[in-house]
């Protein structure tokens, strides 16, 4: 329970960014009489945006040695996802921020390192500095993370502390959604109906029509996931979530899905429906082998 | 107490309510008769001509009357149409205290404190019986409403019921009044008319007040011992029931009320009580703070009551009558008596939903206030008085069909008013801290917010947010951002909020006025009402549509209002839809009312510059009427107005002020009137059309203007003409003038000479010059000749020429009136369609240049997948840990972080695929789970498969399949999420179902049925692909059920007639140089189980080859088969030839490997026939058969299985398994 006053100046920028509506928060982030906080906040959530635009180089490039706290730590984040090859240098200078005492409890780096250590699927170190939350963001990470882990129990237990602090916070319900997606069975209509609320209250973005569609499709209905997701193929034709689901549905309806499997290769040959695929097909190999 | 009208007078004795207008009579203590219009709150008439206080007045239920009796001892009947006093009677010895007329015949009852009660018959006008017993004044007397009894009140302390029955008989049998005038002697002092029946004693003082209930056998009486007093009655007896105390003073009247269970009484200690008239106890007390009371009425229809006092009256309802209700796409929900009702707009069905009260539950303000409603959860929040305000929230069941009367136990709390603002979630105003509460459907706070104003009451204003209301403001208030995003000043107190379906506009009702407003509350109009207003909904045009109490109205977007039609009685609008009113009353029923919404339509369009609109509503001339005009006049719209009007006159002035000449040019010769002709000459002139303008004016014969006209004009000729009329008129002044206009100066002497002006006539001519003449004057002037100025030198005064002649002004612009822009815009019609049908052409094109792309990018892939398959060997991804690796390996290292020194991290839990993997004994699941040696190895122990290639890219699908992909936190990994086969509403969370397949049985059929098709289209290579591709799909498809399995089991029989059948005919079209290999393969063909139409294609094909190569024997036999089949005529007709043919020559010309005879299968890889008692081997999977040579290879049908190994069958639904 959350009693507060006085006006949320970034309660828009951070909804945009939460439900994926990426270059809405950037164009909408000049706000005026801001506090010095809500202003790093501010720029923390829009260089984050063009992060999960892909623009890694801008934020990089923006983001100057001067930059306060959070903002180099979402430059690292840009650095670790630009170059894959060089990670190993950008996750020791992460752990050096990590180590210092001064800055290493701050939340954005915490996120961060939260992140990049997910990607790592080094879920232990990633669990290290996100545990103890903080923040709604860090909350939502670990729900996240103890849903890959195949922990709904824990999830449920960090879902909870963000139903304390505000129930009805974007991050809570969207937080639940993916709690119920993972266990599934009749919570499945509670997360669709998540989705669909956000649906009805904000403009469409492919996230929410995606969180939609992967509803629909736990509930055995193809057909209208394949309609949700054709129409955030229109919204974003290169979005990887959405070809990647694309590829599942047609799979299910009985279409053809090599198109969408070719496109997601092409612009994202690291996603884990590519990968995945790639490593069943070796498995299947070897698998041939032992009939042989 | 909802006070409805307050009058300001001297004391008020005597009060009667109109029984169907809304009227009330008030009698005053100085005299006088008052008629109000308590709705209009209006003085109607007065009635002046008692002496002395009237304190009993009554109205007739169906006559225009009403009667009075004053302290002057007199009864007077009037006519309030004709505002006479018809009669007066006369017999009354003292003060009368009150009147009444009986509710059928022609008599009144009156009371008065010559101790006596009387009834008069005012048709006859006389006295029909006096009721003589008590002893002291009556104060009170009043008829039952249905049976033969009087009631009385009395000074004596008693109340007395009279039984009037026999003198009813008297009046209904055919008695003559002059008889009954005789008997009235007798009858004056204990007559038989009319005689006591009870006489009830109990109150200590006079009582003041006596009053029988509507429909049970009740009296309530009140009295100076302060107490009100309830008595029951049966046919012989009459008893005290019960006592109610609490007036401090005197009790002046009490009745029972006409609807409720309930009792009103009113008092000299200055208050007005109500009662529960069951539980006898005091329910509520309003107070005034000087004015004792004197009299009570209750409306004998509606729910109203008065009450007169010291210094006026007041009309007044005990609670509101507005139903609660809430509006939800197609259906209402409403609350009426204590059930939750449910309405459906489309069908106008109404049902009961649930009980909200338990029965008997006192119900007087108690009644639901408002009500909202959440369609997701079917959710119901009631809000009501209760309290001090307090909210009732309902989940309806969903098989509610709603006959069930048991209450559930709703989640109540307390609150000034409480809303939905999302699908589960509420809000609870905290009035005392100006606080909302956010709560979650278990009725639990999820959220506090203090609101930016102090706040009366909040109502729904989108998803999250709140219009708050205070006594003169309204906010819309963010409760997420804690923003304020609108604000607007109102009139006091906001009553209800009407949004439109869009949620873009918002109306604000309160008592007299009604704001349009946008949804961040910009203010768009006001619109004030004398009349309260009562409802109001959005139609689909955005205009709002509203009741007062006595009218429908609407109001445009601009704040236009007008009267649709009149209402008799209250209603409340709930929803607009089209032309239909969808309302409740106040009884809480349904109704649906057809409106002509033509006016406010055809407004609409005007306001929304809809000129095609217009245009086709004036063609259909649907409305009309000075209303309307004077509107489009006023709008500015008089070219419009023009087209409806056939008066002259209205259509004259309609025309000048749209400027129309050629209009007002045909009304003004219709009218030929002098002024209408004047104005349109400046008209004309003012727009320059000189024409019209002369037109005009020769009209009206105006010659001064004309020729000032033709003056500056510089038509001469004219002007000369018209100097020409002045003179044959006789007109010295305006041929003088036209001479000068015209610079004659002969003319002008001439005129002056004539018109006796000898010395102007001389002056005038010698200054210019014309000597003869001046000569001739100055002779006959004589002496007389004036004298010239010297040292001027005179000009002639002539006209200037005008710049230019004659002929209209040219206008800049033609006013293109709206009203042709309408007409062309209505033609143009057409052509905007042809736009948008071309429209549609660019977007095919589009669509041309998409598909261009696409295959471009088809291309690409084609090139990056071409370029991925030769990287495949070097592949080799290490993403599999994922998948195989069992938990105990991913074991977490201890936690050595000082940060957190509590926490362990947990240990992974199991994917679900690896649950997937473990529980199923199924192919397909395994695939699914991505465990393909497992899966291998079932299909291997069951079909015996061991050729996996073919199963590939099914393997692959199926695993692919298996898991949706959601983007979680921004920037972090997706996560793949297993999906599950069988989803049900009621599965419980955190049971792993088994996966969900790619491939499933009806997809399979669809196939069969497209590789039916192909076949007898004869696209062997395609049907063939068709039925290998089911053949490959079976092993990996899961059924439910058994027979499923079976149906599952039976197709791969079928298919696996249909793929050998094809192998071998595809086979015979290769061997050309063959022809007996061919006719074996193609006799083999037919012995393939088929479906008809196909065997009789192979037939017909094997027939065909065999009776070329002359076996003549062989194909009639296949020829009697395919007459068996009952072909069609064309292929019967080619059989029958073949057969005849035979009969001739019944040989074959070569020995085929080949006895129809003999029954046989066909070995699945040889194509050679093995005869009924030969060793075969078959495929365990297809069940194809084969020669005993081919045992241990690959089935050459099914292409997976080895033939002649073991199998345990196939296993292909959890059924075989359970």
């Amino acid at each position: 329970m959350a009693s507060m006053a006085g006006p949320d100046h970034l309660f828009n920028l951070r909804n945009h960014f939460y439900l994926g509506a990426y270059q809405a928060a950037i164009n909408n982030s000049e706000i005026p009489n801001l506090s010095q906080e809500d202003i790093v906040e501010r720029d923390c959530l829009v260089h984050r945006a063009y992060i999960a635009l892909g623009s890694y180089q801008l934020v990089i490039s923006e983001i100057d040695e001067a930059a306060a706290t959070p903002l180099q730590a979402v430059k690292l984040l840009a650095m670790y996802l630009s170059s894959p090859e060089n990670k190993e240098s950008t996750i020791s200078s992460l752990k050096e921020w990590l180590a210092d005492p001064t800055v290493g409890n701050n939340a954005t780096i915490r996120l961060i390192a939260g992140t990049i250590f997910m990607h790592e699927e080094d879920y232990n170190e990633a669990l290290k500095h996100t545990h103890s939350g903080g923040t709604m963001d860090l909350h939502a990470l670990n729900v996240q993370i103890f849903i890959k882990m195949h922990r709904s129990d824990y999830a449920e237990k960090q879902l909870r502390v963000m139903q304390q602090i505000d129930e009805d916070h974007t991050l809570t319900q969207l937080a639940s959604a993916w709690l119920n997606l993972a266990v599934g069975g009749s919570k499945i209509q509670e997360a669709y109906l998540i989705f669909q609320d956000f649906s009805e209250k904000y403009p469409m973005t492919s996230l929410i029509l995606n969180g939609k569609a992967v509803c629909c499709m736990h509930m055995g209905n193809f057909e209208e996931a394949e309609t949700l997701l054709l129409e955030a193929l229109n919204k974003d034709a290169k979005d990887p979530e959405t070809l990647a689901n694309l590829v599942v549905c047609s799979l299910h309806v009985g279409k053809s899905s090599s198109r969408y499997l070719n496109q997601l290769k092409l612009s994202h040959p690291e996603h884990v429906l590519v990968k995945r695929g790639a490593s069943a097909e070796d498995n299947f190999e070897r698998a041939l082998q032992s009939f042989a | 107490m909802l006070t409805k009208f307050e009058t300001k007078s001297n004391r008020v004795k005597g009060l009667s309510f109109h029984p169907k207008r809304p009227w009330i009579l008030a009698s005053l203590h100085s005299g006088v008769i008052q008629l109000w219009d308590y709705r209009m709150g209006t003085l109607i008439d007065r009635f002046d001509e008692h002496e002395g206080p009237v304190r009993g007045v009554h109205f007739h239920s169906s006559q225009p009357l009403f009667v009075s009796g004053g302290d002057d001892y007199k009864i007077k009947v009037w006519n309030y149409k004709t505002h006479r006093c018809l009669f007066t009677l006369l017999g009354h010895l003292d003060y009368i205290r009150t009147v009444q007329f009986h509710h059928e015949y022609p008599w009144i009852v009156s009371a008065s404190d010559d101790q006596t009660i009387r009834i008069w018959n005012w048709q006859s006008r006389t006295c029909v019986s006096v009721l003589t017993g008590h002893n002291h004044y009556v104060m009170c007397a009043s008829f039952h409403p249905k049976e033969d009894l009087v009631v009385s009140a009395s000074l004596d302390q008693t109340v007395r019921v009279w039984d009037i029955g026999a003198l009813r008989k008297k009046t209904v049998s055919p008695a003559d009044d002059i008889m009954r005038l005789t008997q009235m002697n007798s009858d004056l002092f204990g007559g038989v008319d009319a005689i006591v029946k009870y006489v009830l004693e109990g109150h200590d003082r006079g009582v003041n007040w006596a009053a029988f209930h509507p429909n049970l056998p009740l009296i309530v009486s009140g009295a100076d011992d302060r107490q009100v007093k309830l008595w029951r009655m049966n046919e012989t007896k009459a008893w005290e029931v019960d006592t109610l105390r609490g007036h401090m003073n005197n009790v002046s009247s009490v009745m029972f009320h006409a609807k409720q269970d309930i009792i009103v009484s009113n008092s000299e200690d200055k208050s007005i009580r109500v009662w529960d008239a069951t539980k006898r106890t005091g329910l509520q007390t309003f107070r005034r703070e000087h004015d004792r009371f004197w009299i009570l009425a209750v409306h004998p229809e509606m729910n109203l009551l008065a009450a007169g006092h010291d210094s006026g009256m007041i009309v007044f309802k005990l609670e509101r009558e507005r139903p609660a209700f809430a509006l939800s796409g197609d259906s209402l929900f409403y609350a009426k008596d204590r059930f939750l009702r449910y309405y459906e707009y489309s069908t106008q069905r109404d049902s009961q939903v649930i009980p909200i009260r338990r029965p008997g539950t006192p119900s007087l303000n108690q009644s639901p206030r408002t009500l909202s409603y959440s369609p997701t959860e079917n959710a119901v929040l009631i809000c009501s008085d209760v309290d001090g305000g307090s909210y009732e929230l309902y989940i309806i069941p969903k098989d509610s069909v709603g006959r069930s009367d048991v209450v559930q136990d709703a989640k109540r709390g307390t609150g000034g008013s409480a809303v939905f603002i999302a699908r589960n979630r509420f809000a609870v105003l905290e009035k005392s801290t100006s606080q909302v509460l956010v709560k979650n459907l278990k009725n639990e706070v999820v959220k506090k917010s203090s609101l930016p104003i102090p706040t009366d009451a909040i109502f729904y204003a989108g998803t999250g947010n709140l219009l708050c209301r205070s006594e003169d403001k309204v906010v819309i208030f963010d409760l997420q951002q804690r923003l304020v995003l609108g604000e607007l000043q109102t009139p006091p107190f906001v009553r209800y909020v009407v949004w439109s379906s869009d949620m873009e506009s918002v109306a604000l009702l309160s008592k007299h006025t009604i704001i349009i407003a946008s949804k961040k509350l910009v203010l768009q109009c006001t619109l004030h009402e004398t009349i309260r207003v009562k409802s109001g909904a959005w139609d689909d045009n955005g205009v709002f549509i509203y009741t007062t109490l006595n009218h429908i109205k609407y109001c445009l977007p601009n704040g236009d209002s007008g009267i649709i039609q009149t209402l008799d009685v209250p209603i409340y609008i709930t929803k607009v839809s089209g032309n239909t009113i969808f309302c409740l009353d106040r009884d809480g029923k349904n109704k649906a009312i057809t409106i002509n919404a033509t006016e406010y339509i055809f407004k609409l369009a005007l306001l929304r510059k809809r000129y095609d609109h217009v245009m086709s509503m004036i063609k259909n001339s649907q409305l009309c009427g000075q209303a309307m005009i004077a509107y489009l006049q006023q709008k500015g719209f008089p070219e419009v107005a023009l087209h409806f009007v056939e008066d002259e006159r209205i259509r004259f002035n309609l025309a000048l002020e749209s400027g129309n000449i050629s209009v007002a040019v045909a009304s003004a010769t219709q009218i030929n009137e002098k002024d209408h002709w004047y104005r349109l000459g400046v008209e004309a002139l003012r727009q320059g059309n000189s024409g019209i303008v002369e037109f005009a004016y020769q009209q009206t014969k105006n010659f001064e203007r004309l020729s000032f006209l033709y003056l500056i004009t510089g038509n001469l000729d004219k002007l000369s003409k018209l100097m020409k009329i002045a003179e044959v008129k006789n007109n010295v002044m305006g041929q003088f003038h036209n001479a000068l206009y015209l610079g004659d100066v002969k003319e002008r002497v001439k005129i002056l000479e004539n018109a006796g002006h000898l010395p102007l006539a001389y002056i005038t001519a010698s200054v210019h010059g014309l000597n003869d003449i001046a000569e001739r004057l100055a002779t006959e002037l004589g002496d007389n000749v004036p004298s010239l100025p010297e040292g001027k030198t005179p000009s002639l005064l002539m006209p200037p020429t005008p710049v230019m002649c004659g002929g209209d002004w040219p206008l800049l612009r033609v006013m293109k009136g709206i009203f042709e822009g309408g007409l062309e815009s209505a033609d143009r019609g057409g052509t905007v369609d042809e736009e948008d049908g071309e429209g549609d052409w660019g977007e095919e094109l589009d669509i041309n240049v998409d598909g261009m792309e696409n295959r471009d990018i088809e291309d690409i892939l084609a090139a990056a997948e071409a370029g991925e398959e030769e990287n495949d060997e070097d592949g080799g991804w290490g993403g599999l840990e994922d998948l195989e690796l069992p938990p105990e390996l991913d074991t977490p290292k201890a936690s050595a972080n000082a940060r957190s020194s509590v926490f362990v991290t947990p240990t992974q839990g199991m994917p679900i695929s690896q649950i997937w993997s473990q529980k199923s004994s199924l192919a397909a699941e395994q695939a699914a789970a991505g465990s393909f040696d497992t899966a291998m190895r079932l299909l291997h122990r069951q079909l015996g498969i061991k050729n996996f290639t073919p199963l590939k890219s099914m393997f692959l699908d199926l695993f692919n399949g298996s898991h949706s992909y959601l983007r979680a936190f921004s920037s972090s990994p997706v996560v793949p999420l297993a999906i599950e086969r069988g989803w049900s509403e009621s599965s419980s969370p955190n049971v792993r179902g088994p996966p969900a397949l790619v491939y499933d049985f009806s997809q399979l059929d669809e196939k069969l049925k497209s590789g039916y098709k192909a076949t007898t289209s004869g696209k062997f290579t395609e049907a063939l692909r068709l039925f290998l591709s089911i053949l490959h799909t079976i092993p990996l498809v899961v059924v439910e059920t058994r027979r499923e399995v079976d149906e599952v089991k039976e197709l791969v029989t079928i298919v696996k007639e249909y793929v050998l059948g094809l192998q071998m005919e595809l086979k015979r079209r290769e061997m050309k140089d063959d022809p007996l290999r061919q006719q074996e393969l193609a006799a083999y063909f037919t012995h393939c189980n088929l479906q008809t139409p196909h065997l009789r294609l192979a037939l017909l094909s094997a027939m065909g080859v065999c009776y070329k190569a002359k076996n003549l024997a062989t194909a009639s036999n296949f020829a009697r088969r395919l007459l068996e089949s009952n072909p069609v005529e064309n292929q019967a007709k080619m059989a029958r030839q073949v057969v005849q043919a035979a009969e001739r020559n019944m040989t074959d010309a070569t020995k085929l490997n080949y006895d129809f005879r003999n029954p046989f299968v066909i070995c699945g890889s040889t194509y050679v026939p093995i005869y009924r008692g030969q060793k075969d081997v078959s495929c365990p999977y297809c069940t194809a058969r084969f020669v005993p040579s081919q045992e241990g290879n690959i089935c050459t049908v099914c292409d997976l299985a080895v033939i002649g190994a073991d199998a345990s069958g196939l296993l292909c639904s959890p059924a075989q398994v359970r």
